[in-house]
């Protein structure tokens, strides 16, 4: 315990806190800052904090900044002595010799920026020091569709420069020039859009002037209040803090003290919003007449829904009947889905979004651990050793986590990259293991060979917490390495000294997705990669385990919630007669069903084969994300009855039977689960759209009205009966999720759990299992008619199908879909970058521009889906996971032909 | 080199003795056995022996060596580096280079004894481009030390290998300040960062880092070999051994010199630089480079060593010394010594980036006859908040020059302001060409010289010159035969 007095009163503290951290504790905000800020380094180049620091009482005083001097035992603080008030007035009126005088105070009707704000903290508006040189006339650029600067206000705080370093780590602003002249650049004295900035808006963030802003100029907007929520674009589970005025969001900024995303957003999370009152808002029901959409009131929708389920179930019985629930959609609608599907229309046909992502890894991580989620918190990254990555490519999908990856390579943690595409975290890594689309089981089958092999095991691990090693270990040392070696085009040395690296890491933690599991072979690759951290005995602590990179902002929590075939709300077996009777008490239903049922793929199947005669889709565009669009077509012309639940008018809406116009999260509450089993708050920001309904008022709407009493839709309601039906709920409650939520299994004392399986798994021991590399169909089947490889991904810019962002400014940022392609392949065909090219599959073609880059290798193509016009999935295949059908979106076999 | 009177060779003894380009003539007179000396010793001993000899940083700050390599050495790590710093960037000091450029081996053998102490493999060498032929000599003694197994593996067969490469900075001064220096070897930005941590904790690439100064490194070999006790015993209480100075300015000799410390000011200057040129009188002489202050008369008899000089407002410096004589403004001598700090300046923190530029303009207003009392409190004032609150040690140095000739020349500075006088005559603003009308003989002469034609007058009659028109260029003044034109 140290002891140090703050203008003379004296307090206690402990560990290695700068003074100012020190003061801001004990006494409060009482030393003014500019240049420092909480989620950045100190830097100590303001030196408005400075404070007078004797070592002992009454000895002799010293300036000292307070942001970067370590407070010491004994020390005497004096944050307001006439001399540091006097010197900070100084410092302020130096910064005003070469500050606009008209930007001294608040613009008409705008909030003072932090800068002024400190300007009247200090009573400081005008300079004694008129300057002969000044740098108050830059040319502002304004160009970019959301990020913009006047450089003439920037008062070299270097925070935006320092914020694009380490909280981005993209190194776009910089400093050019040195004293007097130095100035803020973008790239190499470019523009932001010319610059290869991300739109992050970090900078903005940590500008305390009006030097760099934003199109919403979001921090200067008054409002009526600011309301913190949950951006709904990944798993990632940002918080929002958004600003309100006359029922209008503002802006969007990042919490300084989010645990999940401390200042820091994508340019989805921050900036794509404008769709929630984008005129194509679908605005009132729908119902399909004589073959057009006519708009109908919501009880005359309802009661068409309700007689057309109830016919066709009477007829055909419920299992006729399927539904799909939405993963952007919040816990507590999917719950009410699940529910419906199974208390009222009584079939399990029920399945979500996850089936096209991460069914795999769920599927995959219940056989190896026994659950189904993330072992680890993303702020392990900061006590792990060694950072293993395959199948994902984070600085695009789930930008948030891919900076702090990427933040920590930087910082000299290992980093190995899995992937068929040279990614942003590629580049940087020290191993890149560039395999063969479709190989991930050879690959992965490799590094636990030279694990095995070279012995970097660890033994007592496996002993104690593993069964099936022997048998692994017996088969994996039969396999052909150089075989191997060259199915995955991977130097096996290469794979040997990336294993060696993972094993001797101390804490090496992996991170996988769509990469991983949209594949023939998914679930096992999952199983594998589980493996391997069992070999090492990177389980059960901080900075270790196997962490799916979710792919929807709830794609977690609609698999808690029971949006699966297979299983009820909290992971429980639907043809389990225990369960059954469970259910039907908490429901307070006679009877359920009781056999699984249909996964996605299968009710197109049986939409096709006329055995499913109506489905529910909650969310989801399936006409442009799920593989084989002409498959889809024909499996939805094939419905008698189509239900489509929707923000605006999609390619899958169109083919509806009703139309039901829904809410957007900003419009709503409940709570989301993100890709480290953390719960959050979803509130309701602005009122919905006049015409629509929250997901789940709906359903709770149509359970009513087809006779199960469902009381009205509202978070806290329905979190305590899910606490009741999920065991790893138990504990959760509206009120203490807080603003940081709560990582599941929570107990009945409120307890949230950062790691899982630290001291034995669900299943008691965790389990080894070996697959030997197996072709996928799809390349067999059509290789030789179609040689190149297809693997689909996404762009920063978009997410999947683009309804909500090409709403938004972000088209301006990013306006189209392209084809990567290797410069050799594209010399063979005749193809430069801007070419129209026709991509042809064994199910359809399709046009789409090409980009040549050695991003990918030789007979290699990539693209995104996020654009109808090309909408790719048109050449995407029938080829699933075996284990629970997940669409093979990575391996697509295809021939790329020049001209258009 | 200035005279020999009063001076001893440390730092210099082998300068202009041996070829620097042959290895042998080092080792003949003595170089590499101080380090095959050090090895039979513990680091310890080498440490202890360091730190009794008083030894301090001679780059300026004057932090005890020694211990500087005992907390280097007490860091744990896997990898340690030692670093010479010789980025010489202060403006006429050049005993840094003089020592790479005639006696390189003592700095390789002293960074290999200081790796020795250290537990660093790995010595860099950060000096600036602008210096070819030190570069090329260090080079030519790096291979030599190599090939004679100096540097390497097993140094003299012991359990010892040390290397050395160099690093080249492009002639920012702010990189002579450490932390500025191993950024700048980074690749980075030459900027000063927060300490701590230091770089004995973290420093090139967050390993356990020992920076010395060229000069500091050239003592090293001959405490090792003549002993702690014998350089103790040269100089003051707290300043041991000799210094080496860049005597300039206007002194009847000029160079390098290598005095004890404790020499004092008038020896340097009357003894060994041979009094003031031209008979002139002694004003005043800047010490430290630009970072240091000015000290007059009252000073002369104080002797040379660190505190001696801070507590007389100036510093140590690296050890330029400008000598300056009636002749001189001391507004303008300020003046020029900002205009360079403004120049060097990296920029980063606020007081220094702009409380020095505004020094600057305050002190050409007054230069061009334009200032007022006013000014000189602001003078004042902003250098004293630029002092006590800036970053690195550049800029809480830079008002330095400032603040010493106002508080020994305060008239001069009221004499720019209230009289709009500059006494040394120096400030063109404020001199005014005047003819005088006894003495002119009206041969025209002076008005045909003048470029702007200022000067009018009949044939054979006193002239005149329009002050509104004349822009003092002096071409009169140099032109008239009769010495009838003053400088008021």
């Amino acid at each position: 315990m140290k002891t140090i007095y703050i203008n003379n009163n004296k307090y206690n503290f402990e560990g290695e806190p700068t003074i100012l951290e020190v003061v801001r504790e004990k006494a409060g905000d009482i030393i003014p800052v500019i240049c420092h800020h909480n989620t950045l380094e100190p830097h100590g180049s303001c030196r408005i904090c400075s404070v007078d620091v004797a070592l002992q009482k009454d000895g002799p005083r010293k300036v000292m900044a307070s942001c970067h001097t370590p407070a010491s035992d004994g020390m005497h603080i004096f944050t307001d002595s006439e001399r540091v008030v006097k010197l900070r007035k100084n410092i302020a009126e130096l910064v005003l010799s070469d500050y606009p005088e008209d930007k001294t105070e608040a613009a008409k009707n705008k909030l003072p920026t932090e800068f002024q704000r400190l300007l009247e903290r200090l009573g400081v508006y005008k300079t004694r020091y008129n300057a002969k040189e000044t740098h108050t006339d830059q040319e502002k650029d304004t160009l970019h569709p959301y990020i913009k600067s006047d450089l003439s206000q920037c008062i070299r705080c270097y925070r935006c420069v320092r914020a694009c370093d380490e909280i981005q780590g993209k190194f776009i602003l910089n400093i050019y020039g040195r004293g007097y002249d130095n100035r803020i650049i973008k790239d190499s004295d470019s523009s932001f859009t010319d610059s290869e900035c991300v739109s992050c808006g970090a900078c903005v963030q940590a500008c305390p002037t009006g030097a760099i802003y934003d199109l919403y100029e979001s921090k200067i907007q008054p409002y009526d209040k600011i309301v913190h929520t949950v951006c709904t674009y990944c798993g990632v589970g940002c918080n929002l803090e958004v600003r309100v005025k006359d029922g209008k969001i503002m802006g969007i900024e990042a919490p300084d003290d989010a645990e999940v995303n401390a200042a820091h957003t994508c340019i989805k999370g921050r900036y794509a919003f404008e769709f929630y009152n984008h005129p194509d808002r679908l605005t009132t029901p729908l119902i399909k007449k004589n073959g057009r959409q006519v708009p109908v009131s919501w009880d005359e929708a309802y009661d068409h829904i309700a007689n057309k389920l109830n016919k066709i179930k009477e007829q055909y019985g419920p299992d006729a009947i399927g539904g799909i629930s939405s993963s952007r959609c919040t816990n507590e609608e999917n719950y009410l889905m699940q529910k419906f599907m199974r208390a009222v229309v009584g079939t399990n046909n029920i399945d979500g979004c996850a089936r096209v992502c991460h069914a795999p890894t769920a599927y995959g991580m219940q056989k190896a651990f026994g659950t189904g989620a993330a072992t680890n918190s993303i702020t392990d990254l900061e006590h792990t050793d060694c950072i293993l990555v395959i199948g994902a490519n984070p600085t695009s999908a789930h930008p948030v986590t891919g900076s702090k990856i990427k933040q920590q390579a930087m910082k000299g943690k290992t980093l190995i990259v899995i992937d068929p595409v040279k990614t942003e975290l590629a580049e940087i890594a020290d191993y890149h293991l560039q395999l063969r689309p479709g190989t991930n089981i050879a690959l992965l089958n490799m590094f636990a060979y030279y694990l095995i092999k070279n012995d970097l095991l660890d033994h007592e691990f496996i002993k104690n917490r593993t069964t099936g090693f022997e048998e692994f270990k017996e088969q994996i040392l039969k396999v052909n390495i150089d075989e191997y070696e060259r199915i995955t085009t991977v130097d096996k040395h290469l794979v040997e000294k990336a294993a060696e690296a993972f094993a001797k890491a101390g804490n090496a933690m992996s991170f996988h997705g769509l990469g991983v599991t949209e594949h023939y072979t998914g679930s096992r690759t999952v199983m594998l990669l589980a493996n391997i951290s069992m070999f090492t005995g990177n389980i059960g602590r901080k900075g270790v385990g196997v962490n799916p990179l979710r792919g929807q902002n709830n794609v977690q929590g609609a698999a808690d919630m029971g949006v699966q075939p297979h299983q009820g709300a909290g992971y429980l077996d639907v043809n389990d007669p225990e369960i059954q009777k469970y259910y039907k008490e908490k429901y307070g239903i006679e009877t359920i069903p009781e056999k699984e049922g249909l996964k996605i793929p299968e009710m197109f199947d049986g939409a096709i084969n006329k055995t499913v005669k109506a489905m529910w889709i909650m969310g989801e565009d399936v006409m442009q994300t799920d593989p084989n669009t002409q498959h889809v077509r024909k499996a939805l012309e094939g419905l008698d009855f189509l239900v489509v639940q929707e923000l605006f008018p999609t390619e899958t809406s169109k083919m509806a039977d009703v139309v039901l116009p829904a809410a957007s999260f900003f419009e709503k509450e409940g709570t989301f689960t993100n890709g480290e089993r953390r719960i959050q708050k979803v509130n309701k920001v602005v009122e919905p759209i006049e015409g629509t309904k929250a997901d789940g008022q709906i359903m709770v709407d149509i359970m009513n009205r087809m006779g199960y009493p469902q009381k009205g839709y509202s978070a806290d309601v329905l979190l305590r009966e899910i606490a009741d039906v999920v065991p790893f709920f138990a504990g959760v409650t509206w009120e203490n999720l807080g603003t940081n939520g709560l990582q599941w299994p929570v107990t009945k004392d409120g307890k949230d759990t950062k790691i899982l399986h630290s001291k034995e798994f669900k299943i008691g021991k965790g389990q080894i299992h070996f697959f030997d590399f197996e072709e996928t169909p799809e390349l067999i089947d059509n290789r030789d008619k179609y040689p190149f490889i297809l693997t689909t991904g996404r762009n920063l810019e978009h997410y999947n199908s683009g309804t909500m962002t090409r709403r938004t400014p972000n088209k301006d940022v990013l306006t189209e879909d392209n084809l990567w392609i290797n410069p050799a392949d594209a010399k063979k065909k005749g193809i430069k970058t801007g070419d129209r090219v026709r991509l042809i599959s064994a199910r359809g073609e399709t046009y789409i521009k090409a980009f040549v880059t050695d991003k990918v290798k030789e007979g290699v193509l990539r693209s995104t889906f996020h654009f109808p016009e090309v909408s790719i999935n048109n050449l995407t295949g029938d080829i699933g996971d075996i284990e629970t059908l997940t669409p093979e979106y990575k391996v697509v076999a295809v021939d790329v032909v020049a001209g258009g | 080199m200035a005279k020999d009177k009063k001076q001893i060779r440390i730092a210099l003894r082998n300068c202009g003795f041996i070829n620097p380009e042959n290895i042998d003539e080092y080792i003949a007179r003595d170089g590499y056995q101080a380090l095959g000396k050090a090895l039979e010793m513990t680091p310890e001993e080498v440490i202890d022996e360091i730190k009794k000899s008083g030894l301090r940083g001679r780059g300026g700050g004057g932090f005890p060596t020694g211990l500087k390599w005992e907390l280097t050495r007490k860091v744990e790590a896997e990898q340690k580096y030692v670093v010479c710093n010789a980025d010489e960037g202060d403006p006429g000091a050049f005993m840094d280079r003089s020592i790479l450029e005639g006696d390189p081996h003592t700095v390789l053998e002293a960074m290999a004894i200081n790796g020795y102490c250290t537990g660093a493999s790995k010595g860099l060498i950060y000096i600036r481009a602008e210096y070819p032929l030190a570069i090329e000599r260090l080079k030519i003694a790096i291979g030599q030390a190599r090939e004679y197994g100096l540097l390497g593996d097993k140094i003299f067969g012991k359990d010892f290998s040390f290397d050395i490469e160099l690093r080249y900075g492009a002639g920012a001064f702010v990189c002579g300040e450490e932390t500025a220096l191993i950024h700048s070897m980074e690749g980075l930005r030459g900027e000063p960062t927060v300490k701590p941590p230091f770089p004995s904790e973290s420093g090139y690439k967050g390993a356990p880092t020992n920076v010395n100064n060229v000069e500091t490194y050239a003592n090293i070999p001959v405490i090792l070999l003549k002993g702690s006790g014998w350089f103790a015993s040269i100089g003051t209480e707290k300043s041991k051994g000799t210094k080496v100075f860049a005597l300039a300015g206007k002194v009847n000799n000029v160079g390098l010199i290598e005095v004890p410390m404790g020499t004092t000011l008038r020896e340097v200057i009357f003894d060994i630089g041979g009094g003031i040129k031209s008979g002139k009188k002694f004003k005043a002489v800047q010490t430290g480079g630009p970072s240091g202050g000015c000290l007059t008369e009252k000073h002369l008899d104080i002797p040379i060593d660190y505190d001696n000089l801070i507590a007389s407002g100036s510093m140590m410096g690296s050890g330029g010394m400008i000598v300056m004589d009636e002749d001189d403004c001391m507004v303008s001598v300020a003046k020029f010594y900002l205009d360079f700090t403004v120049e060097e300046s990296c920029g980063k923190c606020a007081p220094c980036r702009l409380g020095n530029k505004r020094l600057y303009e305050i002190l050409d207003t007054i230069t061009q006859g334009k200032g007022t009392e006013d000014d000189l409190f602001k003078l004042r004032n902003l250098g004293n908040v630029i002092k006590d609150t800036s970053l690195c040690g550049l800029g809480q140095t830079s008002p330095n020059p400032v603040l010493s000739t106002m508080e020994n020349f305060y008239d001069e500075y009221l004499a720019h302001v209230k009289d709009h006088k500059c006494p040394a005559g120096q400030c063109k603003a404020l001199m005014s060409y005047i003819i005088n009308p006894d003495a002119c003989v009206g041969c025209t002469l002076c008005a045909r010289v003048c470029p702007v034609d200022a000067i009018s007058g009949e044939k054979k009659m006193p002239h005149v010159i329009d002050q509104s028109i004349c822009i003092k260029c002096g071409a009169c003044f140099e032109k008239c035969k009769f010495g009838a034109i003053f400088i008021e």
